[in-house]
């Protein structure tokens, strides 16, 4: 190991925003043809490095040295040209244009007369990608590619420009697992050709699948910089939250509660099978299933964002009013939306302002804010979820992550709520947040809340769920107590349903 | 730093103390960039003009913001729900015509042709919300048609002329004074106060922001994102069509291109204010100020005997560098 060169030396960088320190006097390596894993919780400083590095921004103090060259920093150019390509979080191609145009765009090929020479761009960028083992047509649009795909042809552009050093920033985020593979194969060539590359990720597996060495931060911090054979899971974590994560335990269930939420005969749109099922009083009723089994459009259907083709849904025996998320909000159903920045946020309002808006009308007299009301209300859902913040008037779009979803969950908890409807509650949380998530879960559910929780995170799935239902296209194709979630099986067995692989699949409640 | 510690409604503690460091100041002062141009353009021109900084002139400059006073609230509510109502300028052309046409015929029914006026402005107000909120159609495009349909109709209303020989009492709606001031000038600081307190102090003042910031959430929150987006097109052709009713008390007659721009004025005004075309962003108070910056401008200007041209060519330097700045202090107070 000592042989390589090193491409990349973090030298004692140092970077505060407004007088809060970010990152305190960070150093570390990465030698050619070498994968360090990037973890750390959200908010650690993992981004803010990477932007330093790539030029975005500047250290207050410190060095980045690309083989031993000292960079200018703060000129994304500059950076280019000295090896660094970053391939953001937030994927940014041109979505009308095709996927040769995106690959080719600030240098494009011109002929003599300086005319686009498409032709031998298209050549050119189908050789590209034939690199990475992508069979794509370049001429397709890239608006038509998947999101792990439009990644791949993300980092064939930006290692394309002869980059030394990749940055990937949570490249797996946004991509569906059964797609992961294309992109570790893509990281895997990557590293034959001598590229050094830094990977943030929250994910243990893509750690141990992928990395030569782990550095983590913490608050800004260095906490581990070691090679992989000295990283275990349970170090890793360790050192990302400075505690252990506590084994999920999904919430005690009085066994003979009554059912409280009846679902029968919803129908999400035309061509689908109309589906029926029941909540009791304080169960965690998951949803598991494949990414685009059509589990969101399901519950999407039940809350209201989503206009339903038909269905009757039951509290207590009583048929509610439903079609709109006002009707659904005034029989008392809350939804944490899977797109929390998309859907959950008002991200240019503050704290208070977003965890109010749902009960706006509980906290007004004849629609004028009660100030007093409103402050001590929100202060005491925001206490009870633990919110780090510098007050109610934050606005969210600072927020982390998981603080984020803190207030999504949060704002319900003003008025009592029936059930719960959680889509992918933990996506993008840190780890730290994710485990305080998991108990107020918990808590409202032995609380008697019922809840309706979909999850493709299966240690979530199985560890907090009391019954299974697992959706295939629309349909309940599996059903898995308590007790068949224990065995040691359930996420093979999960998964079999989930993809279809069992011969004796039924429609359990049709 | 401070634009982070603001609240869409306000009356919230600040729970940060920070130190008056130099960070904070220049905040401030980037912050409130507005009310320190609009001091140093009147210490300027009084500095140029002994008549400028004088209770007569005062008054010129308010009357003259009065005609845009409400279409630039109105503007100021629909650019908060992340649209634009182009049609301002030709809805006030119509009710100005509607209401002109009823009271050269029937002169005895006074109040009904003030109302009448209104309900036009309203009504041309309903349709832009139902085409934007129902239609999905862009707000430009909605109300690019209206304000043709408006003008045109405005025009076939006096056939193509303007309409004279309004009774007397017509002029004295726009034209009555108190304390010296005409009345339109009470009813622009009635409106700002008005539309300042429902924008911070209700709960409809708080979705039309949750709307404007990210409609997809304002709609999982169970705010009827269509039903805000009407009202605010409606308040828009509201205000819009008293205007007409006061523009045409204040010549006495009714002018089928009345209003013709104005349009254009309004959007100037809540810019230069700080609302952000995207939406979820702006004050009330910040598009007083910056209708208050382009009216002392153009008046300074007058004084100094600028041309009109010369006024144009500054007001429209002013627009873009307002916008500049406000970029350049949000990226800052978002780092």
């Amino acid at each position: 190991m000592a042989a390589e060169a090193i491409a990349l030396e973090v030298d004692s960088i140092e970077k505060s925003f407004g007088g809060v320190p970010v990152l305190h006097s960070i150093s570390f390596t990465v030698p050619s043809g070498h994968v360090t894993a990037l973890a750390g919780e959200n908010g650690a400083g993992k981004s803010t490095l990477m932007k330093i590095i790539s030029g975005q921004i500047k250290s207050d103090a410190g060095a980045i040295k690309l083989f031993g060259t000292i960079l200018e920093q703060g000129d994304p150019i500059v950076a280019r040209r000295s090896g660094v390509s970053i391939v953001p979080q937030e994927l940014s191609p041109y979505p009308d244009l095709s996927i040769y145009e995106n690959l080719f765009i600030g240098r494009e090929i011109k002929n003599r007369f300086g005319f686009l020479n498409h032709v031998e761009m298209q050549k050119k960028a189908t050789q590209m990608l034939e690199i990475f083992g992508l069979e794509l047509n370049p001429k397709i649009k890239m608006n038509r590619l998947s999101v792990a795909i439009t990644q791949l042809v993300e980092i064939t552009k930006a290692t394309s420009w002869g980059a030394k050093i990749l940055l990937l920033d949570e490249p797996t985020s946004a991509i569906p697992d059964r797609e992961v593979d294309q992109l570790y194969k893509v990281v895997r060539t990557l590293r034959e050709q001598d590229v050094a590359m830094i990977y943030t990720t929250h994910r243990m597996v893509e750690i141990q699948e992928l990395a030569d060495s782990v550095v983590v931060f913490r608050d800004g911090n260095l906490a581990l910089d070691v090679s992989i054979s000295q990283a275990d899971e349970s170090t890793i974590i360790r050192s990302m939250v400075g505690r252990d994560l506590e084994k999920l335990v999904s919430a005690k269930m009085n066994t003979n509660t009554r059912q409280k939420i009846s679902i029968s005969n919803l129908q999400v749109d035309k061509k689908s099978q109309p589906i029926s099922f029941d909540i009791a009083e304080g169960e965690i009723l998951g949803l598991g299933g494949l990414i685009g089994a059509g589990r969101t459009e399901i519950v999407e259907a039940i809350f209201g964002t989503r206009a339903a083709r038909g269905g009757l849904i039951t509290i207590d025996g009583i048929q509610i009013a439903t079609g709109s998320p006002a009707k659904s909000i005034g029989a008392g159903i809350a939804f944490v939306p899977e797109d929390r920045k998309g859907a959950g946020l008002v991200l240019s309002m503050s704290v208070v302002d977003n965890a109010s808006l749902p009960h706006i009308r509980k906290f007004s007299r004849s629609g004028w804010v009660d100030f007093g009301v409103r402050n001590s209300a929100i202060s005491k859902v925001v206490e009870s979820v633990n919110l780090r913040s510098r007050g109610l008037s934050q606005l969210v779009g600072t927020l982390s992550g998981g603080n984020q979803q803190k207030i999504v969950l949060a704002r319900w908890l003003t008025q009592s709520v029936n059930l719960l409807i959680l889509d992918e509650p933990t996506r993008g949380v840190d780890v730290g947040a994710r485990g305080e998530i998991y108990s107020i879960i918990r808590k409202l559910a032995e609380d008697g809340m019922s809840v309706l929780l979909v999850s493709s995170d299966m240690p979530e799935l199985i560890g907090m769920s009391h019954r299974v239902l697992v959706i295939r296209s629309g349909v309940i194709t599996g059903e898995m107590t308590r007790d068949e979630l224990n065995q040691e099986d359930a996420q093979v067995r999960i998964f079999e349903h989930a993809s279809g692989q069992l011969a004796e699949d039924t429609n359990v409640k049709k | 730093m401070l634009k982070n510690n603001t609240s869409a409604l306000g009356n919230l503690e600040e729970i940060e103390k920070v130190s008056w460091n130099k960070e904070r100041v220049t905040n401030l002062l980037v912050r409130n960039s507005m009310v320190f141009v609009l001091l140093i353009v009147i210490g300027y021109f009084s500095f140029k003009n002994d008549g400028f900084l004088t209770l007569p002139n005062l008054r010129t400059i308010l009357i003259a913001s009065a005609p845009f006073a409400l279409i630039t609230l109105g503007q100021t509510l629909v650019i908060l729900t992340g649209g634009i109502d182009l049609s301002v300028g030709s809805v006030i052309a119509l009710a100005t015509m509607t209401s002109a046409k009823f009271v050269v015929t029937n002169p005895n029914q006074f109040w009904f042709a003030i109302g009448l006026g209104i309900f036009v402005g309203l009504i041309a107000g309903i349709i832009n919300g139902l085409v934007v909120a129902y239609l999905n159609v862009t707000p430009f495009v909605t109300t690019l048609g209206m304000l043709t349909i408006a003008s045109g109709l405005a025009y076939a209303i006096g056939n193509g002329a303007p309409i004279n020989g309004l009774p007397e009492r017509w002029g004295n709606i726009a034209n009555t004074k108190f304390l010296g001031f005409q009345s339109p000038v009470f009813v622009m600081i009635a409106g700002f106060i008005i539309i300042g307190v429902i924008m911070t102090r209700t709960s409809f003042g708080l979705r039309i922001y949750a709307v404007g910031g990210n409609r997809v959430a304002a709609e999982v929150a169970g705010v009827n994102s269509r039903r805000i987006l009407i009202y605010v097109y409606a308040i828009s052709g509201t205000l819009a069509g008293l205007s007409g009713v006061i523009l045409s008390s204040r010549v006495i007659s009714g002018p089928p291109n009345l209003g013709s721009g104005y349009e254009l004025s309004a959007i100037a005004a809540v810019v230069i204010g700080g609302a952000s075309l995207m939406g979820g962003r702006g004050k009330i108070w910040g598009s007083f100020l910056g209708l208050l910056l382009i009216q002392t401008l153009n008046n300074g200007l007058d004084i100094l005997i600028i041309p009109a041209y010369w006024q144009r060519v500054i007001s429209g330097v002013l627009i873009i560098s307002a916008v500049t700045v406000d970029m350049w202090a949000t990226k800052r107070s978002s780092k």
